[in-house]
């Protein structure tokens, strides 16, 4: 599952509680995040307690691990494959201009990434199965998710043979293969998200990714009857008054509900608002009931 | 000494730098200090990068035009920009920027449209970690040496650190640094480059295929000859940001991270030598505190049950949104310190998303120049 959306729509929360669920369903998970270096902070790491991911996949909690995705790990991983020989590979990359090609070079930072990707999918469990029954996948950027996902693509024209086209292929198989692979795009009831996660969907249909659904977050839950609502309406008018801008705001979240499904025949799951306390714990719960907004029949 | 307001910074300086995380209305932002310090009576250029439909339809720049250009005559007028003041603007995409740039420094058209045209340019000119960057830098540099603006006002490519286009070109010019090169290049000299280039070779063949190796290897060469010629060595970049007329603002918004982030920032610019000048707090809810609360005097009396439980719900979200406010307050005073001597913060309200038309951008400059 490649979780994907803008920064600040909660992307990172629903990833963690996807994980969760996982897990308490009896899989093994790989919960997963790019990075851009083995330092960075990383805000899915906090919720299981942790600055930031290892380099390998590390036992957060029974059967649930998590990984840091690096352009330099999987780098290595590759050069490992190809050159069958850890230390040639060790050798290779700490040559300076190596170094600086593929920190820089066209792609090579993608490829890294979505060679470690693959590396986990490949990898098998003695009981036959995948080691990893579900990989989460929380992609950072917009920009990122779709320079990952169109790699294959774009790299293949460039290099149709040899080890990275086979690669590419390998890991292409999987990606686009609705059966085994879908994107979810997470968003939030408010218009610039509603419009970025439309134009997202564009990007992810040119890519062949499956995609699962929208997820939209954060979705306020009107406290007000009809009645209420028709009796505020009138005595609020334009007073500039604390809470309007609340009892206004189911409003705005309807018409931008009703825009994204005009925009998308895709499913869209809304996710309440929960409290910062105990978030993953009440997103997990909201996730395992959750069910598609119905479309009127027209 | 008294830190300059965000409005004294935008009538002296001559470079401002909006940094940010994505999502944080940095676009808009950087928008807003154009056009105020444009009705300040200055000639000022914005370099947007990704601007919504609506501002770049504002700016006029939704056509992506190959070079800077104005903001149309009757829109600048109608927002209170006075000849000789201007504003330009111009749409930072990394490709028509790097296009720009081979033509600039090719020999010829033929030899422009040699190098446009090769399907390794092509896929590498949008590929290259860094050329977003790179490219807004090469823009920046150029356009600020050009005479035209008293101010640029530069808008940086979204990121999880405020400060990754500073970094970024530092990856591409390392690569395309001439000693770098000579290790790919089959000219170099010296027994130790020759071993070092046939491993890379090797390595390069094993992974992409010779063919394709040997083609990479050559157009490196190439690209790595335009890129040189730009001239743009990371360090007097670095030399060219750090001076007095330039100031460099972490525009942000409210969320548990914002302290954390800004920290991290002032640390990035300390360490880098850059002249680091301010917050700017957007989406803050801090004015709201001075709003009163609704009570049952708005109501139609006599007030009935159904109106008072719909008053008491009311009045559950104003308190809310009091709590909020107050929290708001408190992060822009803890920015206010963390700020210092040499810096400022500035909180903005939260606008009417996707709002970023000349109305909305001049309530915002005016906010922006009154401090």
């Amino acid at each position: 599952m490649l979780v994907t959306g803008k920064g600040g729509v909660g992307r990172s929360s629903v990833t963690a509680a996807l994980a969760q669920l996982a897990r308490a369903r009896g899989r093994r998970v790989l919960v997963t995040e790019i990075g851009d270096a083995p330092e960075d902070y990383s805000p899915l790491a906090r919720y299981f307690g942790r600055d930031r991911f290892s380099v390998e996949p590390q036992v957060l909690e029974p059967g649930l691990r998590g990984v840091v995705l690096l352009a330099r790990t999987g780098q290595e991983l590759f050069l490992k494959s190809v050159l069958r020989s850890g230390t040639i590979a060790r050798a290779a990359l700490s040559s300076d201009v190596l170094r600086r090609l593929l920190s820089a070079g066209p792609s090579f930072r993608e490829m890294g990434v979505f060679f470690q990707l693959l590396t986990y999918l490949r990898a098998q469990h003695a009981d036959g199965k995948p080691e990893y029954e579900l990989i989460l996948v929380d992609m950072p950027a917009t920009g990122h998710t779709l320079s990952l996902t169109g790699l294959p693509d774009l790299l293949l024209k460039l290099v149709p043979r040899g080890p990275i086209a086979e690669s590419l292929k390998e890991g292409q198989a999987y990606l686009n293969d609705p059966t085994r692979a879908a994107a979810w795009l997470v968003t939030l009831p408010e218009t610039l998200p509603v419009s970025e996660c439309l134009e997202l969907i564009d990007g992810l249909r040119k890519t062949q990714v499956p995609i699962g659904g929208v997820m939209l977050n954060r979705m306020p839950v009107d406290p007000f009857t009809p009645a209420e609502r028709a009796l505020l309406t009138t005595a609020l008018g334009h007073r500039d008054v604390l809470g309007h801008e609340s009892f206004d705001r189911p409003l705005l979240t309807q018409r931008e509900l009703a825009r994204l499904l005009a925009g998308t025949s895709l499913p869209v799951y809304p996710l309440p608002e929960f409290a910062h306390a105990g978030l993953i714990g009440s997103l997990k719960t909201a996730l395992e009931t959750i069910a598609p907004i119905a479309r009127s029949a027209s | 000494m008294t830190a300059a307001r965000i409005g004294e910074l935008l009538r002296t300086k001559r470079i401002i730098v909006c940094c940010g995380a994505g999502g944080v209305g940095k676009t808009t932002t950087a928008a807003a200090i154009s056009l105020a310090a444009a009705r300040a009576g200055r000639r000022v250029l914005v370099l947007t990068i990704d601007p919504s439909k609506r501002l770049a339809e504002t700016l006029g720049v939704s056509r992506n035009p190959p070079e800077p250009v104005a903001v149309p005559p009757e829109r600048q007028k109608a927002a209170g920009i006075a000849p000789p003041a201007t504003l330009h603007a111009w749409m930072l995409d990394h490709k028509l920027v790097a296009d720009s740039a081979v033509r600039r420094l090719t020999r010829s058209p033929a030899d422009a449209e040699k190098v446009l045209g090769n399907r390794i340019y092509q896929q590498v000119s949008s590929m290259v970690a860094g050329m977003h960057e790179y490219t807004a830098m090469e823009a920046l540099y150029r356009l600020t040496n050009s005479g035209a603006y008293d101010l640029v006002v530069l808008d940086t490519p979204p990121s999880r650190h405020a400060l990754d286009f500073l970094e970024a070109p530092r990856r591409l010019s390392r690569l395309v640094d001439s000693r770098a090169l000579q290790a790919f290049l089959p000219r170099s000299d010296g027994l130790v480059s020759r071993a070092a280039s046939k491993v890379i070779h090797a390595i390069l063949g094993a992974v992409f295929g010779d063919e394709f190796a040997t083609e990479f290897v050559g157009f490196v060469g190439t690209f790595s000859g335009i890129f040189q010629s730009l001239n743009i060595d990371v360090n007097e970049m670095r030399r060219f940001l750090s001076g007095d007329d330039v100031a460099f603002l972490l525009v942000t918004s409210p969320q548990p991270a914002t302290l954390t982030e800004a920290h991290f920032f002032q640390d990035k610019t300390r360490e880098l030598e850059l002249p680091f000048r301010g917050f700017v707090l957007n989406r803050s809810r801090a004015l709201n505190v001075d709003k009163p609360l609704p009570d049952a005097a708005m109501l139609p009396s006599p007030v009935t049950p159904e109106a008072q439980s719909a008053l008491d719900k009311l009045q559950g979200l104003a308190r809310h949104e009091l709590e909020l406010a107050g929290r708001d307050v408190a992060l822009l005073r803890d920015l206010e310190t963390r700020a210092g001597a040499n810096a400022t913060a500035i909180a903005l309200p939260e606008l009417p998303q996707g709002a970023d038309d000349m109305g909305t951008l001049i309530t915002v400059a005016d906010v922006l120049s009154n401090r």
